[in-house]
């Protein structure tokens, strides 16, 4: 890290970090490449996937559940399923086990639980908060907790949830819950919220829209966009000239075809990391593309070192 | 044998199945420009289509409106196609007109608060309402193959499950102890359900602090007046999804990340009696150049120095990811249980005109005899 340049994604301090995104972008690689970065960094972290994904298969192969189990020293990972944390919020309220799964299992529930706004997004974040606030001889359990949360349509009602429940519920235990939530996410020393894009266009302009939703509207501390699957700079404009004589001489090629394949897929990632950097006035992490299996341990540990650099955390 | 040629000349509806960002929305764009290149009076419902294709669709008007799209720029003066962007807070509400009795039980509806709370979020209303705008489309719109982008549903079942389960509740006792939550009806077999209801219904408005329960009850209060309407309505939409005039086209590309996906989604679509007819697979690179059998013909001749070594690196990358792309596409191939009817190439830039769906009209109809848009 160079020094008296701040890090573009402040990871060293924070205690939870929520990561969103487009479907499809790679949000939950870049999840696991941010929690090998921090654990890297020497932090306990605890790495969380809200609903049943991949995050497991990601960090090497372990099926996740509810409870955090342990991944590697100082990385431990869960799965949190909104169905369960409801279950186990109405066997909470009404005390007794049999009743609650007899009513868990009636579709009358279901009916309650799409009605409640917010009410499935309390849970996730009400459990989070647990996890964050957790201490054990006298220090926290996990120095950071990386949230792989729903997909962009889905994570605004989620960081939103104080703010919608918090005008339904003003009193009672629900309330003074809630405002303690929204006193973590809205803390910018506190909680980092990072949208991860690929270069492309439908997915800046969502990236850009929720940008300016999360930090405008919800007042969240929002980290520059994290810039996905950027294809690698072959081959520069100069080249193109001597690709068309090569082309002219020796007629079609496969190494050719290689070639401008990749400067044509460069050229308009540059087109979309402009209107990105336009539109938000901040210079985006940038991942390479990997042409392997990103998701194998080896690109995610790629990932995790060029995150690290951004962090300014020594990996 | 079944292709894509007979699906556009014997279909009603074609609907694109698969993950969000396999290029679902091109893939349907281009088969309906084919469709009304061959004759047919095609429409397109898209969900969340880029500016570029929202421009060479002419789809900058209003949404849910069909808007004519001209393919005389590609040679096809006579051709009908229609697009139109999926609506789903309009479609709810011009639902309610057409089920309310009386104008007034109508904006009584679409004013009450919850109603405006709820239309997006009550289990699974919003795709439902993708569904019921297809079916009045080929009910009302005088089409002969509708060509449908589904929705970047949590499940994409969800969308095509949407009619079952809408009747689901309307048919279950929630509906009618929510509209009054403390009437205990002496239902046999389920009472103890009931009574669990009410009481974790008064618990969490203590427990909240939420007003919740009157307000739902006078919206189920209001709407249940329609739910007969509603209820043949929903029997209606479905059939027309399962009938064997509906084609689910199953749209993906050779990523990892789309086995584990596809998998769950044929399961599921098997689970409401649909299964996948055909399968596009979009961003495949060429095997023939790429493939893990094709040659290595070498460095061209005559490549100075410098670049000889980024043309190699960058040739071996795209190796590399023609290698993953066939060890993905098979198991992704067997779990859907279809023929693979059409491959469309990598494309370097993101389609945005009609020629450009045209040209990836070529690659899903490769018989056709024109040239196809160059991809890798």
């Amino acid at each position: 890290m160079t020094p008296g340049v701040p890090p573009r994604l402040p990871l060293a301090s924070q205690r939870l970090v929520v990561v969103t995104g487009k479907g499809g972008v790679g949000k939950t690689t870049v999840t696991a490449a941010l929690a090998h970065a921090a654990t890297a960094g020497g932090r306990r972290v605890l790495a969380v996937e809200v609903g049943r994904g991949p995050l497991g298969l990601l960090l090497g192969g372990t099926r996740l559940g509810s409870a955090p189990m342990r991944v590697t020293a100082g990385l431990a990972a869960a799965s949190l399923e909104p169905e369960v944390l409801l279950g186990d919020f109405v066997e909470g309220v009404l005390r007794f086990r049999i009743l609650a799964r007899r009513l868990l299992e009636s579709t009358s529930f279901q009916v309650l639980a799409a009605a409640a706004p917010g009410l499935g997004e309390f849970l996730v974040l009400h459990r989070l908060l647990g996890w964050v606030e957790a201490r054990r001889r006298g220090r926290p359990v996990y120095d950071l907790v990386v949230v792989d949360a729903p997909a962009s349509g889905h994570s605004l009602p989620l960081l939103a949830a104080p703010h919608t429940l918090g005008a339904l519920a003003r009193l009672g235990p629900v309330a003074e819950l809630l405002a303690r939530i929204q006193r973590l996410i809205a803390d910018p020393g506190a909680t980092l919220v990072c949208v991860v894009t690929t270069p492309e266009e439908l997915a800046v302009r969502e990236t850009v829209e929720l940008h300016r939703e999360l930090a405008g509207r919800l007042g969240l501390a929002v980290a520059p966009p994290i810039v996905n699957a950027l294809p690698r700079r072959r081959f520069t404009a100069g080249d193109a000239a001597a690709l068309d004589r090569l082309e002219a001489a020796s007629g079609p090629h496969p190494y050719l075809r290689a070639a401008r394949f990749q400067l044509e897929r460069r050229r308009q990632a540059d087109a979309q990391l402009t209107a990105l950097r336009r539109a938000l006035g901040a210079a985006p992490v940038r991942l390479p593309f990997l042409f392997g299996a990103p998701d194998a341990p080896a690109g995610v540990a790629a990932l995790a070192a060029e995150l690290a650099r951004a962090a300014g955390l020594a990996a | 044998m079944s292709s894509l040629a007979d699906a556009l000349e014997s279909r009603r509806i074609i609907l694109c199945v698969g993950s969000g960002g396999v290029g679902k929305t091109t893939t349907a764009a281009a088969l309906a420009v084919e469709a009304a290149r061959r004759g047919r009076r095609t429409a397109v419902l898209t969900v969340d289509p880029s500016h570029r294709l929202k421009d060479a669709l002419g789809l900058s008007a209003l949404a849910g409106r069909p808007s004519r799209v001209s393919l005389a720029g590609i040679g096809a003066r006579g051709a009908h196609l229609d697009a139109l962007l999926l609506d789903v807070k309009r479609t709810f509400d011009e639902l309610v007109r057409t089920l309310a009795t009386t104008p007034e039980q109508a904006r009584a509806v679409l004013e009450n608060r919850l109603y405006q709370n709820l239309s997006g979020t009550l289990a699974g209303t919003a795709e439902y309402m993708a569904v019921e705008q297809v079916y009045r489309l080929a009910a009302e719109g005088g089409y002969d193959l509708l060509v449908v982008d589904t929705p970047p549903a949590r499940h994409a079942v969800d969308f095509l499950d949407a009619p079952r389960r809408l009747a689901n509740l309307l048919d279950s006792r929630a509906f009618a102890i929510l509209k009054n939550p403390t009437s205990i009806l002496p239902a046999a077999g389920s009472r103890l359900a009931q009574l669990l209801l009410a009481a974790v219904l008064r618990g969490l408005e203590r427990f909240t602090g939420i007003g919740l329960v009157r307000e739902v009850g006078e919206f189920v209060g209001l709407i249940e007046v329609m739910t007969g309407a509603l209820r043949e309505r929903v029997r209606a939409v479905g059939a027309l999804l399962t009938s064997d005039r509906t084609m689910p086209l199953l749209v993906t590309a050779p990523e990892p990340r789309l086995v584990a996906e596809t998998e769950a989604l044929v399961r599921a679509l098997g689970a409401i009696g649909l299964s996948i007819q055909g399968i596009v697979v979009n961003r495949a690179l060429a095997r023939a150049t790429f493939g893990r059998g094709a040659p290595d013909p070498g460095l061209p001749d005559g490549v100075p120095g410098a670049l000889a070594a980024r043309l190699a690196a960058s040739y071996r990358e795209l190796r590399a990811l023609g290698a993953r792309q066939e060890a993905t596409l098979a198991p992704l191939v067997e779990s859907a249980r279809a023929p693979v009817l059409a491959e469309v190439p990598l494309l370097a830039t993101d389609p945005g005109s009609l020629a450009d769906l045209a040209a990836i009209a070529r690659h899903l109809f490769p018989g056709s005899g024109r040239a196809a848009a160059v991809g890798v």
